[in-house]
Protein backbone atom coordinates (compact mmCIF):
# COMPACT_ATOMS: atom_id res chain seq x y z
CA UNK A 1 0.00 0.00 0.00
CA UNK A 2 1.72 3.41 -0.87
CA UNK A 3 0.95 5.67 1.84
CA UNK A 4 2.06 9.81 1.50
CA UNK A 5 4.60 9.47 4.40
CA UNK A 6 7.34 10.99 3.47
CA UNK A 7 10.07 7.96 3.47
CA UNK A 8 8.31 7.16 0.25
CA UNK A 9 10.82 7.25 -2.78
CA UNK A 10 10.37 10.43 -4.77
CA UNK A 11 9.94 9.83 -8.38
CA UNK A 12 13.88 10.34 -9.65
CA UNK A 13 14.47 7.21 -7.61
CA UNK A 14 12.02 5.25 -9.07
CA UNK A 15 13.08 6.70 -12.60
CA UNK A 16 16.72 5.21 -11.69
CA UNK A 17 14.93 2.46 -10.20
CA UNK A 18 13.06 1.66 -13.71
CA UNK A 19 16.11 2.63 -15.71
CA UNK A 20 18.21 0.09 -13.87
CA UNK A 21 15.39 -3.00 -13.93
CA UNK A 22 15.70 -1.63 -18.24
CA UNK A 23 19.29 -2.39 -18.31
CA UNK A 24 19.27 -5.24 -16.95
CA UNK A 25 16.49 -6.51 -19.13
CA UNK A 26 19.22 -6.45 -21.80
CA UNK A 27 21.82 -8.30 -19.69
CA UNK A 28 23.45 -11.36 -20.74
CA UNK A 29 22.45 -14.55 -19.25
CA UNK A 30 26.29 -15.15 -18.90
CA UNK A 31 28.40 -12.58 -18.45
CA UNK A 32 25.22 -10.10 -16.31
CA UNK A 33 27.25 -7.59 -18.98
CA UNK A 34 25.03 -5.73 -21.10
CA UNK A 35 24.86 -8.40 -24.24
CA UNK A 36 27.16 -7.12 -26.79
CA UNK A 37 26.74 -8.98 -30.44
CA UNK A 38 23.59 -10.13 -28.73
CA UNK A 39 21.67 -13.15 -29.85
CA UNK A 40 18.34 -14.69 -28.88
CA UNK A 41 17.93 -18.37 -28.42
CA UNK A 42 14.54 -20.15 -29.59
CA UNK A 43 13.79 -20.13 -26.58
CA UNK A 44 14.04 -16.14 -25.86
CA UNK A 45 16.95 -16.21 -23.99
CA UNK A 46 19.45 -13.31 -24.51
CA UNK A 47 23.34 -13.94 -24.83
CA UNK A 48 26.31 -12.50 -26.02
CA UNK A 49 27.42 -14.69 -28.34
CA UNK A 50 30.84 -14.54 -27.73
CA UNK A 51 29.32 -15.71 -24.29
CA UNK A 52 27.44 -18.24 -25.52
CA UNK A 53 30.10 -19.70 -28.34
CA UNK A 54 32.11 -20.57 -25.56
CA UNK A 55 29.51 -22.25 -23.32
CA UNK A 56 28.22 -24.34 -26.58
CA UNK A 57 32.29 -24.94 -26.43
CA UNK A 58 32.48 -26.14 -23.16
CA UNK A 59 29.95 -28.72 -23.26
CA UNK A 60 29.74 -29.44 -27.47
CA UNK A 61 27.62 -33.12 -26.68
CA UNK A 62 25.11 -31.71 -24.37
CA UNK A 63 24.31 -28.19 -25.48
CA UNK A 64 21.37 -27.07 -23.60
CA UNK A 65 20.38 -23.06 -22.95
CA UNK A 66 21.79 -22.07 -19.35
CA UNK A 67 18.79 -20.41 -18.54
CA UNK A 68 16.14 -23.23 -19.34
CA UNK A 69 17.75 -25.96 -20.52
CA UNK A 70 16.55 -25.93 -23.94
CA UNK A 71 18.01 -28.07 -26.60
CA UNK A 72 20.08 -25.12 -28.32
CA UNK A 73 22.50 -24.85 -31.12
CA UNK A 74 24.81 -22.54 -33.01
CA UNK A 75 22.73 -22.02 -35.85
CA UNK A 76 19.58 -21.64 -34.14
CA UNK A 77 20.21 -18.83 -32.18
CA UNK A 78 18.90 -14.91 -33.69
CA UNK A 79 21.21 -12.04 -34.03
CA UNK A 80 19.63 -8.66 -32.59
CA UNK A 81 20.50 -5.73 -33.83
CA UNK A 82 19.97 -2.93 -32.62
CA UNK A 83 20.41 0.88 -33.20
CA UNK A 84 23.71 1.30 -31.92
CA UNK A 85 25.08 -1.89 -32.86
CA UNK A 86 27.55 -0.92 -35.72
CA UNK A 87 30.44 -1.06 -34.56
CA UNK A 88 31.88 -3.96 -32.94
CA UNK A 89 34.54 -3.88 -29.51
CA UNK A 90 36.90 -6.35 -29.19
CA UNK A 91 35.59 -9.05 -31.78
CA UNK A 92 37.43 -11.86 -30.74
CA UNK A 93 39.08 -13.67 -33.75
CA UNK A 94 38.30 -17.45 -31.95
CA UNK A 95 34.87 -16.23 -32.10
CA UNK A 96 33.16 -17.03 -35.82
CA UNK A 97 30.63 -14.13 -36.75
CA UNK A 98 27.49 -14.25 -35.35
CA UNK A 99 25.45 -16.61 -37.56
CA UNK A 100 22.99 -14.23 -40.22
CA UNK A 101 19.56 -13.76 -39.75
CA UNK A 102 17.25 -15.89 -41.72
CA UNK A 103 15.09 -14.15 -43.77
CA UNK A 104 12.15 -15.52 -45.89
CA UNK A 105 11.36 -13.46 -49.18
CA UNK A 106 8.09 -12.95 -49.91
CA UNK A 107 6.56 -15.09 -52.58
CA UNK A 108 6.48 -13.60 -55.85
CA UNK A 109 3.50 -13.25 -57.35
CA UNK A 110 3.37 -11.71 -60.47
CA UNK A 111 3.10 -13.66 -63.56
CA UNK A 112 2.77 -17.58 -64.45
CA UNK A 113 4.98 -19.65 -63.18
CA UNK A 114 6.22 -21.94 -66.02
CA UNK A 115 4.99 -19.68 -68.55
CA UNK A 116 8.04 -17.64 -69.58
CA UNK A 117 11.50 -18.43 -71.09
CA UNK A 118 14.90 -18.87 -68.61
CA UNK A 119 13.62 -20.62 -65.64
CA UNK A 120 10.04 -21.01 -66.21
CA UNK A 121 11.29 -22.65 -69.64
CA UNK A 122 13.08 -25.59 -68.15
CA UNK A 123 9.90 -25.87 -65.45
CA UNK A 124 7.41 -26.32 -68.30
CA UNK A 125 9.73 -28.77 -70.45
CA UNK A 126 9.79 -31.15 -67.45
CA UNK A 127 6.25 -31.05 -66.67
CA UNK A 128 5.40 -32.09 -70.55
CA UNK A 129 8.47 -34.55 -70.00
CA UNK A 130 7.16 -36.31 -67.41
CA UNK A 131 3.48 -36.73 -68.95
CA UNK A 132 4.44 -40.07 -71.02
CA UNK A 133 5.19 -41.92 -67.83
CA UNK A 134 2.48 -41.15 -66.28
CA UNK A 135 0.17 -41.73 -69.14
CA UNK A 136 1.69 -45.62 -69.93
CA UNK A 137 1.69 -46.66 -66.14
CA UNK A 138 -1.84 -45.85 -66.19
CA UNK A 139 -2.60 -47.68 -69.30
CA UNK A 140 -0.76 -50.67 -68.23
CA UNK A 141 -2.83 -50.85 -65.09
CA UNK A 142 -6.17 -50.62 -67.00
CA UNK A 143 -7.98 -48.73 -63.91
CA UNK A 144 -6.64 -50.74 -61.11
CA UNK A 145 -5.08 -48.49 -58.51
CA UNK A 146 -1.71 -48.41 -58.71
CA UNK A 147 0.18 -51.46 -56.94
CA UNK A 148 2.80 -51.72 -54.79
CA UNK A 149 6.16 -51.52 -55.82
CA UNK A 150 7.85 -54.84 -56.92
CA UNK A 151 9.70 -56.55 -54.29
CA UNK A 152 13.24 -56.22 -55.56
CA UNK A 153 15.19 -59.19 -57.29
CA UNK A 154 11.44 -60.16 -59.44
CA UNK A 155 11.30 -59.97 -62.94
CA UNK A 156 8.32 -57.67 -62.67
CA UNK A 157 10.96 -55.37 -60.23
CA UNK A 158 13.57 -55.41 -63.46
CA UNK A 159 10.88 -53.95 -65.65
CA UNK A 160 10.00 -51.63 -63.79
CA UNK A 161 13.13 -49.98 -63.46
CA UNK A 162 13.83 -50.78 -66.97
CA UNK A 163 10.59 -48.75 -68.28
CA UNK A 164 11.11 -45.88 -65.35
CA UNK A 165 14.64 -45.65 -66.87
CA UNK A 166 13.34 -45.31 -70.57
CA UNK A 167 10.90 -42.43 -69.45
CA UNK A 168 13.74 -40.70 -68.01
CA UNK A 169 15.83 -40.96 -71.26
CA UNK A 170 12.08 -39.76 -73.26
CA UNK A 171 11.96 -37.26 -70.64
CA UNK A 172 15.43 -35.80 -71.31
CA UNK A 173 15.58 -36.01 -74.93
CA UNK A 174 12.28 -34.15 -74.47
CA UNK A 175 13.48 -31.38 -72.33
CA UNK A 176 16.63 -30.95 -74.41
CA UNK A 177 14.32 -30.88 -77.61
CA UNK A 178 12.63 -27.94 -75.70
CA UNK A 179 15.72 -26.24 -75.06
CA UNK A 180 16.91 -26.50 -78.55
CA UNK A 181 14.07 -25.63 -80.61
CA UNK B 1 41.83 -4.43 -17.06
CA UNK B 2 39.32 -6.95 -15.11
CA UNK B 3 38.61 -10.45 -17.16
CA UNK B 4 35.55 -11.61 -17.65
CA UNK B 5 35.04 -13.80 -14.88
CA UNK B 6 36.60 -11.12 -12.55
CA UNK B 7 34.05 -8.17 -13.67
CA UNK B 8 31.22 -11.16 -13.49
CA UNK B 9 32.27 -11.59 -9.82
CA UNK B 10 32.40 -8.13 -8.80
CA UNK B 11 28.78 -7.73 -10.18
CA UNK B 12 28.00 -10.54 -8.34
CA UNK B 13 29.74 -9.73 -4.85
CA UNK B 14 27.34 -6.35 -5.54
CA UNK B 15 24.25 -8.39 -5.66
CA UNK B 16 24.93 -10.37 -2.73
CA UNK B 17 24.77 -7.22 -0.82
CA UNK B 18 22.26 -5.53 -2.57
CA UNK B 19 19.85 -8.77 -2.19
CA UNK B 20 21.37 -10.94 -0.09
CA UNK B 21 19.61 -14.79 -0.13
CA UNK B 22 17.73 -14.95 3.04
CA UNK B 23 19.69 -15.67 6.13
CA UNK B 24 23.03 -14.93 4.25
CA UNK B 25 25.74 -12.85 4.41
CA UNK B 26 28.90 -12.37 2.30
CA UNK B 27 31.83 -11.78 4.22
CA UNK B 28 32.40 -8.54 1.86
CA UNK B 29 35.94 -7.75 2.99
CA UNK B 30 37.38 -11.05 2.85
CA UNK B 31 36.17 -11.42 -1.02
CA UNK B 32 37.39 -7.89 -1.89
CA UNK B 33 40.82 -8.91 -0.66
CA UNK B 34 40.54 -12.09 -3.40
CA UNK B 35 37.83 -12.41 -5.47
CA UNK B 36 37.80 -15.90 -5.78
CA UNK B 37 37.36 -16.91 -2.57
CA UNK B 38 34.47 -16.09 -0.58
CA UNK B 39 32.85 -16.93 2.83
CA UNK B 40 29.51 -16.84 3.47
CA UNK B 41 28.10 -16.96 6.63
CA UNK B 42 25.00 -18.81 6.99
CA UNK B 43 22.33 -19.03 9.14
CA UNK B 44 19.96 -22.09 9.91
CA UNK B 45 16.29 -20.51 8.78
CA UNK B 46 14.08 -20.30 11.17
CA UNK B 47 10.70 -23.14 11.76
CA UNK B 48 13.42 -25.91 10.61
CA UNK B 49 16.19 -28.77 11.72
CA UNK B 50 18.75 -26.03 11.81
CA UNK B 51 17.26 -23.32 13.65
CA UNK B 52 19.78 -21.28 15.50
CA UNK B 53 22.68 -22.87 14.05
CA UNK B 54 25.46 -21.14 11.94
CA UNK B 55 27.43 -22.32 9.43
CA UNK B 56 29.68 -21.36 6.82
CA UNK B 57 30.46 -22.12 3.43
CA UNK B 58 33.60 -20.92 1.12
CA UNK B 59 32.98 -20.59 -3.02
CA UNK B 60 36.20 -20.85 -4.79
CA UNK B 61 35.76 -19.67 -8.09
CA UNK B 62 38.28 -20.54 -11.01
CA UNK B 63 39.48 -18.42 -13.49
CA UNK B 64 36.83 -20.43 -16.50
CA UNK B 65 34.26 -19.42 -14.11
CA UNK B 66 31.05 -19.02 -14.94
CA UNK B 67 31.73 -21.40 -17.51
CA UNK B 68 33.36 -23.95 -15.07
CA UNK B 69 31.20 -24.23 -11.83
CA UNK B 70 32.23 -23.10 -8.70
CA UNK B 71 34.16 -24.98 -5.95
CA UNK B 72 31.92 -24.92 -2.98
CA UNK B 73 31.36 -26.92 0.43
CA UNK B 74 31.08 -26.04 4.02
CA UNK B 75 33.93 -24.69 6.08
CA UNK B 76 34.53 -24.25 9.94
CA UNK B 77 33.26 -25.69 13.09
CA UNK B 78 29.88 -26.50 12.58
CA UNK B 79 29.45 -28.70 9.31
CA UNK B 80 25.43 -28.90 9.02
CA UNK B 81 24.58 -32.45 9.85
CA UNK B 82 22.29 -33.53 6.39
CA UNK B 83 22.15 -36.56 4.48
CA UNK B 84 23.64 -34.89 1.54
CA UNK B 85 26.93 -32.88 3.42
CA UNK B 86 29.56 -34.66 4.36
CA UNK B 87 31.41 -34.22 7.54
CA UNK B 88 34.29 -32.29 5.81
CA UNK B 89 31.87 -29.75 4.34
CA UNK B 90 31.48 -31.97 0.94
CA UNK B 91 27.83 -31.10 -0.46
CA UNK B 92 26.44 -33.55 -2.95
CA UNK B 93 24.42 -31.21 -4.83
CA UNK B 94 24.17 -31.73 -8.75
CA UNK B 95 24.45 -27.95 -9.77
CA UNK B 96 27.34 -27.96 -8.11
CA UNK B 97 28.61 -29.83 -11.05
CA UNK B 98 26.76 -31.40 -13.77
CA UNK B 99 24.13 -29.73 -13.27
CA UNK B 100 25.72 -26.27 -13.52
CA UNK B 101 25.00 -23.73 -15.91
CA UNK B 102 26.56 -20.57 -16.11
CA UNK B 103 23.72 -18.53 -16.02
CA UNK B 104 23.40 -20.03 -12.19
CA UNK B 105 24.99 -17.46 -9.93
CA UNK B 106 26.17 -17.41 -5.99
CA UNK B 107 22.68 -16.64 -5.35
CA UNK B 108 21.47 -19.30 -7.01
CA UNK B 109 23.79 -21.68 -5.20
CA UNK B 110 22.99 -20.22 -2.00
CA UNK B 111 19.29 -20.47 -2.27
CA UNK B 112 19.88 -24.21 -3.49
CA UNK B 113 21.48 -25.16 -0.37
CA UNK B 114 19.04 -23.17 1.55
CA UNK B 115 16.48 -24.96 0.12
CA UNK B 116 18.12 -28.83 0.47
CA UNK B 117 19.18 -27.25 4.02
CA UNK B 118 15.16 -26.50 4.55
CA UNK B 119 13.75 -29.95 3.64
CA UNK B 120 16.08 -31.86 5.64
CA UNK B 121 13.48 -34.05 7.79
CA UNK B 122 16.06 -36.01 9.73
CA UNK B 123 19.55 -34.59 10.63
CA UNK B 124 21.80 -37.65 9.69
CA UNK B 125 25.31 -37.95 7.73
CA UNK B 126 25.38 -39.50 4.05
CA UNK B 127 25.31 -43.63 4.50
CA UNK B 128 29.07 -43.75 3.20
CA UNK B 129 30.34 -40.57 4.90
CA UNK B 130 33.44 -42.12 6.88
CA UNK B 131 34.06 -44.11 3.64
CA UNK B 132 34.52 -41.25 1.56
CA UNK B 133 35.93 -38.72 3.88
CA UNK B 134 38.75 -40.97 3.91
CA UNK B 135 38.66 -41.64 0.34
CA UNK B 136 37.93 -38.40 -1.50
CA UNK B 137 39.84 -35.67 -2.86
CA UNK B 138 40.10 -31.98 -1.16
CA UNK B 139 38.22 -30.61 -4.07
CA UNK B 140 34.79 -31.70 -3.75
CA UNK B 141 34.43 -30.89 -7.73
CA UNK B 142 37.02 -33.94 -8.68
CA UNK B 143 34.57 -36.45 -7.12
CA UNK B 144 32.65 -38.16 -9.11
CA UNK B 145 29.46 -37.88 -7.38
CA UNK B 146 26.34 -40.47 -7.55
CA UNK B 147 23.70 -37.83 -7.27
CA UNK B 148 21.11 -38.99 -4.30
CA UNK B 149 17.33 -39.01 -5.10
CA UNK B 150 15.86 -35.76 -4.31
CA UNK B 151 13.73 -37.04 -1.53
CA UNK B 152 15.88 -35.84 1.95
ZN1 LIG C 1 27.76 -12.11 -22.09
ZN1 LIG D 1 16.26 -20.80 -22.72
Amino acid sequence: MATSSGSEPGPSREGEENKEKDERMFECNICLDTARDAVVSMCGHLFCWPCLHQWLDTRPNRQVCPVCKAVISKDKVIPLYGRGSGKQEDPRNKVPPRPPGHRTEPENTNGFPGFGFGDGGFQMSFGIGAFPFSFFTSSFNFGEPRPNPAPVGTPQFGEEQFLSRVFLYIACVFILWLLLA
Amino acid sequence: MASPSQKRLQRELKLMQSEPPPGMTVDHEEAMQDLTRWIINVEGAPGTLYEGEHFQLQFKFGSRYPFDSPQVMFTGQNIPIHPHVYSNGHICLSILTDDWSPALSVQAVCLSIVSMLSSCKEKKRPLDNTFYIKTCHKNPKKTKWWYHDDEV
